[in-house]
Formats: C-alpha cells, sequence, structure tokens
C-alpha cells in the first residue's frame, strides 16, 4: 500500500466530536440492543439501500450486494454507541413516517414515496449543520459498502485483483467505468 | 536472568549471531551465510514464511468482515498501532498491538513494531532512494551534528550490491542530489504526472520530478528468479506478502537465499536480553536469550554480533547489555547511547485538483509515488531552517463521488458514481529532523516487560526547526503545484507524534571519534570491536531520502569486512 491511501481515505461515519449532548438529552434515545438486527430490520436496511444505490440496467444495485447484512457487521463492529444511536434514530424515523404518512411499511412502499421520505431526511439535516446528519451517515454507508461488494466492484466499476502490470497512460472513452481499487 | 538452560557451550556456539531477521537482519544473514559463516538469527517474533503464511494475499475486498476498515475495538485496543496506514483488516497481522509489548512514552512517541520473521520489511513502504554526498556532509557544513565517518564514495559500491539482489525500478535521472542507482525500468509516470514534471523544470529549472525508485521487480533479472521471485503484477497490496514475490522483503529473499547455503539457522520467538562481555577477551562472546513463550533462558555464542533489532531495541538491547567494563551499556564510554534520536517529518501533505486529461487514464494499481528531489540546502543554506525534505508526488483518479450530483440518491446518483471523477493531485514530505541529544529513550529502572527485560522510556519531540521546513513544504509545494493549474489546493499537518513516520534512527550513532560516537566507519563498537550495529540506530543524521536501503547497505559492507577479517584470520 502506498502511504498516500491515507489521504484518499473515505470517511465513512461521522466523526464522533460531531455528536452534540443536546442531541442526546433531547431526543428519544434508540436503545441499541443484540439482535437488533432481525431479518425485518436487515430486510428494511436493504431497502433503504437500494433506493440510494438501485439495481439499474447496466448492474445491480444495493439488495444485491446484500448491503443490510454488511450493514449489519460493520455497525456493531466498527460505530461508536453515539453513531449507533444516531443509526437506530433515523431508521426508526423512516419506519415512522412510512406508517403515519403513507400508511404502510418502508419496504412496501412505492419508490416514489421511498424517496421522499429519505429525501425529507436529507433537507431535515441540511437546515443545521452543528446536529449529527443520519442521512449522510446511512449514504455514504450504502455507497461504501456497494462499491466493495462483489458486484458493486465488479459489475458497476471494473476490478481486478491482479492488474498484472501497470500502464500510466490508456485512452480513456467517455462512459469507461472506473477502477473500484 | 532465570537459570541459564545452555546445552553446552559448543552446541549453542555459531560463527555469527545476528539479532533480528528485518530488513538488515535479513542481509547480514545472506551475506555472511553465502560466505561460509554459520549464522545464528535471533527473532523475537513468530516465523513467517513466504507466502504460506500471507494469509489474506489472495483476498478480495468483500472477502474482508469489515472491508479492509478496522472496528471500534480494535481502535481501542491499539491506540497507537492503529494510527499507522497499514493497520488495517488485511495486514494487522503484521504489526505489534499495543498491549503485546508496553513501553512509556514519556513524550508522545507512536512506536509500530513488527516483531515476526521479516519483521517490518513485510510492511515497509518500498521507497529506495540513495543517499548523496549532500546528506553525508550536511552534519558538518551546517553544523548540526558530528561528521559521519563514510561518504557517498564508500557506500556507493555496497548500494550497487544490494539494488542488483533485491531489484529496484527507476529510471537514471542524472541527478547530484539523488544518486543513480542499478535501476530495473521505472513505473511510468501518467499523463497528469508528467505534465507537473515538465512543469517544474519550465518553472524552476532546478526542480525535478522523477520516476519512483522502489524495490519492486518490474522486470526481474535471473539473480531475482534465482530467488523464486518474479515479477510485480501491480495489486498495490503489498502489505499483505506478495504472491510474487514482487517487491523486496527478508522473507522472499535474503532469508531463503541464506538458508540455501546451509548455514542458517534462525531461531523465532528469541527476544534478547544482553550481549555478553567478556572481561578478560575484551569482547563480545554471545548473547542471552530468553524463550518469549517459556520465558527459559539460553545464551548463544559467536565471534561476531550484528545488532539488527530495529532502531529502539537495538539500543535497548545495548542499554541492558551491562557489565563491569561497560556499566552504562555496552560500547557506552561515550555516554551518548540512547541519545540523539530522530526521525523524519511526515507530518504534511497538500493535494487539489486539476482540469483536462479528461481522455486519458491508466491500467493496474501503481504501488510507487513520483519523487520530488530535495532542492533545499544543496550547495548552500537556502532556506531558514537546517537539513532538507524529499516531496513525493503523483496523480490519481478515482470513482467519482457523485457530490455534484443534486439528489443524493437513485439511477443517475449511482451512475455518477461508476465514472471516474476528475484527476487529483497528492504530495507529502519526508523532512530530516535534526539530531538532539535531549532526544533520547532510556530504560524504566522498575518497570519490565514480561521476559523481565526493562521498558524503554521515549523521550522524543519536534522543535522549530521541524515547524519551518514543514512551512516550506507548504509554500513551496503550493506553488509548484499551482503553476502547473492544480486548484482547489489543501494542505493539512496531522501534527502526529514522532515515530509515525516509522522512520526512526541514531541512539547509538556512528562517527569518528569515540569520544562523541559509538561507532567506527565500519559499523562496529568502537569499544567492542566485535558487535556490529547496522540498523537505523547507527544513523548519524537522518538526510531526507528513505533509509531502509541505507541500512541494507551499510550491513553488506560491514559484513563483507568481516569476512575478510576473518580471512585474515581476525575475529578468532
Amino acid at each position: 500500500m502506498k502511504r498516500r491511501r491515507f489521504l484518499s481515505s473515505v470517511a465513512i461515519i461521522l466523526p464522533a466530536t460531531m455528536v452534540s449532548t443536546e442531541f442526546f438529552l433531547s431526543s428519544c434515545k434508540a436503545e441499541v440492543k443484540e439482535g437488533y438486527f432481525s431479518e425485518e430490520n436487515i430486510k428494511l436496511l436493504d431497502e433503504i439501500g437500494e433506493t440510494i444505490i438501485p439495481a439499474t440496467s447496466t448492474s445491480p444495485g444495493a439488495k444485491a450486494a446484500k448491503i443490510g447484512g454488511f450493514m449489519k457487521v460493520y455497525v456493531t463492529d466498527c460505530y461508536t454507541p453515539e453513531e449507533q444511536n444516531i443509526f437506530w434514530q433515523g431508521v426508526n424515523k423512516i419506519k415512522k413516517i412510512s406508517k403515519d404518512k403513507y400508511g404502510n411499511e418502508f419496504p412496501k412502499l412505492a419508490l416514489l414515496q421511498k424517496q421522499e421520505i429519505l429525501l425529507s431526511l436529507n433537507s431535515e439535516n441540511k437546515i443545521n449543520t452543528d446536529t449529527p446528519q443520519f442521512y449522510p451517515m446511512m449514504k455514504n454507508l450504502v455507497v461504501f459498502g456497494f462499491f466493495t461488494s462483489k458486484p458493486g466492484a465488479t459489475k458497476a466499476l471494473r476490478y481486478i485483483q491482479t492488474p498484472g502490470y501497470y500502464k500510466g497512460n490508456v485512452p480513456y472513452k467517455k462512459g469507461d467505468k472506473a477502477w473500484a481499487t | 536472568m532465570g537459570n541459564i538452560n545452555s546445552k553446552g557451550i559448543k552446541e549453542n556456539t555459531y560463527d555469527a549471531i545476528v539479532i533480528g531477521s528485518g530488513i538488515s537482519g535479513g542481509w547480514a544473514a545472506k551475506e555472511l551465510c553465502e560466505h561460509g559463516v554459520k549464522t545464528l538469527v535471533l527473532e523475537r517474533g513468530r516465523d513467517v514464511k513466504h507466502l504460506i503464511d500471507y494469509p489474506t494475499m489472495a483476498k478480495d475486498p468483500w472477502d474482508f468482515p469489515h472491508r479492509n476498515e478496522l472496528t471500534l475495538k480494535e481502535k481501542e485496543d491499539n491506540p497507537v498501532v492503529s494510527k499507522c496506514y497499514a493497520f488495517r483488516e488485511d495486514a494487522m497481522h503484521f504489526f505489534v498491538k499495543d498491549k503485546e509489548h508496553p513501553y512509556i512514552q514519556e513524550k508522545p512517541f507512536d512506536w509500530i513494531r513488527g516483531y515476526q520473521v521479516g519483521g517490518k520489511s513485510l510492511t515497509w513502504g518500498r521507497c529506495t532512494q540513495r543517499w548523496s554526498n549532500f546528506e553525508f556532509t550536511g552534519p558538518q557544513r551546517f553544523e548540526f551534528g558530528w561528521d559521519w565517518p563514510i561518504r557517498y564514495e564508500d557506500v556507493a559500491p555496497w548500494y550497487s550490491h544490494v539494488e542488483k539482489f533485491i531489484g529496484i525500478c527507476g529510471s537514471k535521472d542524472g541527478l547530484e542530489a539523488m544518486p543513480d542507482g542499478e535501476f530495473l525500468p521505472p513505473f511510468e509516470l501518467n499523463q497528469v504526472e508528467q505534465h507537473l514534471k515538465d512543469s517544474l523544470l519550465k518553472n524552476y529549472g532546478d526542480r525535478y520530478l522523477v520516476h519512483a525508485r522502489w524495490a519492486h521487480l518490474t522486470q526481474p533479472n535471473q539473480i531475482h528468479l534465482d530467488q523464486g521471485r518474479g515479477k510485480c503484477n501491480a495489486r498495490n497490496l503489498c502489505q499483505r506478502g506478495c504472491p510474487f514475490g514482487g517487491y523486496f522483503s527478508s522473507n522472499s529473499s535474503t532469508l531463503p537465499w541464506a538458508a540455501k547455503t546451509g548455514n542458517l539457522t534462525i531461531r523465532p520467538f528469541s527476544v534478547v536480553h544482553s550481549i555478553i562481555y567478556d572481561e578478560q577477551q575484551q569482547k563480545a562472546t554471545g548473547v542471552r536469550v530468553i524463550d518469549t513463550n517459556t520465558k527459559e533462558a539460553t545464551e548463544f555464542f559467536a565471534r561476531v554480533i550484528f545488532v539488527n533489532g530495529s532502531t529502539l531495541n537495538s539500543n535497548l538491547i545495548l542499554l541492558n547489555s551491562i557489565s563491569n567494563r561497560f556499566p552504562n551499556g555496552l560500547g557506552n564510554d561515550s555516554g551518548v547511547l540512547g541519545k540523539y534520536i530522530c526521525h523524519h517529518n511526515y507530518r504534511g501533505s497538500l493535494g487539489g485538483e486539476i482540469d483536462g486529461f479528461d481522455d486519458t487514464y491508466y491500467y493496474g494499481r501503481n504501488p510507487t509515488d513520483a519523487i520530488i528531489a530535495n532542492y533545499r540546502n544543496l550547495h548552500k543554506k537556502d532556506a531558514d531552517f537546517i537539513g532538507g525534505y524529499t516531496t513525493y508526488a503523483g496523480a490519481h483518479r478515482d470513482r467519482d463521488d457523485g457530490q455534484t450530483f443534486p439528489q443524493q440518491m437513485g439511477a443517475e446518483y449511482k451512475q455518477s458514481m461508476t465514472k471516474p471523477g476528475p484527476w487529483k493531485v497528492y504530495s507529502y514530505v519526508q523532512g530530516e529532523t535534526i539530531p538532539k541529544e535531549k532526544n533520547h529513550v532510556r530504560l524504566s529502572k522498575d518497570k519490565k516487560d514480561e521476559w523481565g527485560i526493562p521498558q524503554l522510556i521515549t523521550s522524543v519531540e519536534y522543535d522549530s526547526n521541524d515547524d519551518k521546513l514543514l512551512n516550506d513544504y507548504f509554500v513551496q509545494t503550493e506553488e509548484m503545484f499551482s503553476k502547473a493549474g492544480v486548484k482547489n489546493i489543501h494542505h493539512s499537518d496531522s501534527k502526529q507524534a514522532p515515530g509515525l513516520d516509522i522512520h526512526e534512527m541514531g541512539g547509538c550513532r556512528m562517527g569518528t571519534d569515540p569520544k562523541t560516537s559509538m561507532l567506527d566507519k565500519m559499523n562496529a563498537l568502537h569499544h567492542c570491536k566485535n558487535v556490529f550495529v547496522t540498523d537505523g540506530a547507527c544513523m548519524a543524521s537522518t538526510g531526507n531520502q528513505s533509509p531502509s536501503i541505507l541500512y541494507m547497505t551499510l550491513t553488506a559492507r560491514a559484513c563483507n569486512y568481516v569476512v575478510e577479517e576473518m580471512k585474515k584470520g581476525n575475529f578468532k
């Protein structure tokens, strides 16, 4: 690995310092329990992921990349308790809006309705950047998880584990896919 | 020490003992064994066999549960080593975890270690420029230290000797500040890097961006094939161990080469407690070793001893080698042992974006960075600081981040991220630091490690010279990049503690005067001539070039000196 890699590493989660105390005191605290990643919740996360990175004519989407299963491992092991709280509060909010506003569970909603919900969370976060932002966190997680998955790296992008050689100058034609690594 | 369980002196006697199997210890083993010297290599960690013990080398990104990121627990358990750029899911098994070997940070020092056969040669950065006489004469010319007892001419043939064997790619650029070596073909510059190179020449005339000089087999020669190594396949996954032996490590090259001679014994799990000094014979006769698993103590004996335990551990061993003759550490009449610890200033990085070049891309993953050779304080002092710096630089074109796309979700957002984004230009600095007496390591008087060896106290810090050098790097690189059309330039001072550079040096420095130095011009202790220190501990100043190949070069040179002396009947 080249040392420069540390310069370009992607910020996948919000730094813990961005989490304000006020936020925790004021809002309904989500309890992070073992087994929180139930089968039902993983299906929901798959649907959230698929809304952000959908399958298209050229490549599969986040659901095919088992994004919910990835989140289970990543959020459980790599997120701080504070970050896990933000994560679950956001997910619970998605559940609530789905029921309250659209009268159904998120996975059963139409694509436009799903997008509306996520968009509302996204724009909500833009109002005050001091508070933790659920949508950028979720979005970064989905994007990272998708493009490092086998379908994401090999179908949406180009991936070769062993290129064999390096060539510093090859023509790029508009539309050519980017390298995954 | 507990009971000495010597199985009889004869059985535990070799011609030479090498302490450490990393990048310099491996070279000592190769050179000595090739010349018929029966050699014992002591390694405190486990064995790592080339290919067999590279569990992650064939893994894809999705094979890692956390996609090569660290878990919260790994970070919490390892506040020091988790700062290291290569301590990730794919290579963390080649690093010492914080709890495995505690040390005392009197001032913050990130001590990054690799306790296994091969040491840090498995995970090293692989950058291998030669020192020039500007570096060797720097301390004397600018009066910031004691003169080196050697010059470029003394080491040049040994650089060649090492380069031919390990394989260095690069191009002969004819630069006085960075002498040419024995090079295999270089990794090509991409179009943006070529543009940067041209822009530097046009705008400055005397600033050179050149191809990487890196320990990769771009086109193996017979000597490399004979080692069982092959061409670099441009994977840029080197830190996992290479299935092709495409980059140099002790494990892929020097150690198996030494083993083939039949003269090598490697003993893993053997931490060296101290070197045994015989007052009557006035020389070192062997080493005390503790088995890291059983804690059993054993003594091994030899005619010469090479200390290659990595900079700080070599200092620790010498400091802990106490006798009536040397109450302050082996060979330490001068009192300088453990002092003048220095390192490289790796705090600065700077980058930006460049428009255009949309119709060009690259194939494969370049495992190297281009180099802007040092242009400071060469013939004369031309900056408000002492020393010089190397600037690494390059350009890449990653997957677009989709940030400009208004709706951060959906098919078009996804599609935008499957295409390459704009070209990005990056750089980082490797700056010389000045050896100072107060920057030192010493042994704890009361705290010991689990093998009964005193813990090391680190007391090393930056000074204002480092800040000035860093500032100059920012100002100059921003100017150079701006002139080349790089925009949105941002720079960062990581303010990282010394040590995280993993270029710690000194403490047992070479010098002409035994009153102010530990080692003579052949790397032997002035006051104990059959002990040689040829790892980073021997450095009298840091220069601005990457140090590992100089350690290898000095090791090969010292070993051949030993062999010649043995032929004359010396080192009995």
